[in-house]
């Protein structure tokens, strides 16, 4: 009961990109507090950047990405949903657990050896 | 009777002229080689930000490919579709491209 269970998660946020800067970083610094707040750890952080959506989002066409890797203790993922489901410029978030930390979002292209 | 007789025997006898020559187009049922982009890259996992790797096995209008046509193993179909639908799901791919 008292022993925590903790995973490696990977958590990639779409934040408005209509705001500021220093407000788009405010509103990220909220996801990041609430990571550390609840026990998590942050283990490495990737700002992708401004990105056109493949589809509209709330009549919106471009938003801001982050992609997060974390460890934190399993119970917390639920609680963190439902604070970012209120988080008014988060506009999609998704946490997936995974098995490492990249180094890099840079990927290699498949090799073709058609015949 | 006799023409028809005369025509398949020497149909037969084609066949096997062609399959002395070469085995495998004659047969019915040719195993074919693997040849799943994947398995022949040695990949370990599909990454669902990888989207320009999706976007090979996804139609103009952003239908998952059939592995048929791909030729994706069975398995990294599976593990495909699912990075796909996180990608869609990240507003990374269409769900349904405009044409």
């Amino acid at each position: 009961m008292a022993r925590q269970r903790k995973a490696l998660y990977e958590g990639m946020y779409i934040v408005s990109a209509t705001l500021s800067d220093e407000s788009r970083k405010k509103a990220f610094d909220k996801i990041l507090d609430g990571i550390t707040q609840k026990g998590g750890e942050i283990q490495k952080m990737f700002e992708l950047g401004r990105k056109k959506f493949a589809y509209e989002i709330d009549k919106r066409r471009e938003g801001y990405y982050y992609v997060l890797f974390f460890e934190a203790p399993t119970a917390i993922i639920s609680e963190l949903w439902k604070e970012y489901h209120l988080h008014e410029d988060l506009i999609r978030f998704m946490t997936t657990r995974t098995e490492k930390v990249l180094e890099s979002l840079d990927f290699k292209p498949l090799k073709q050896q058609q015949v | 009777m006799q023409p028809k007789k005369q025509f398949s025997s020497s149909q037969n006898s084609d066949r096997q002229g062609s399959s002395n020559q070469d085995a495998a187009s004659a047969m019915p049922f040719v195993k074919r080689r693997k040849n799943c982009p994947f398995e022949l890259a040695k990949v370990d996992g599909i990454d669902y930000k990888d989207t320009e790797t999706l976007k090979q096995f996804i139609t103009e209008r952003g239908k998952i490919l059939p592995r048929r046509i791909t030729g994706v193993s069975y398995y990294y179909q599976k593990v495909l579709k699912q990075a796909i639908k996180r990608a869609r799901h990240m507003a990374l791919l269409p769900f349904v491209a405009d044409e």
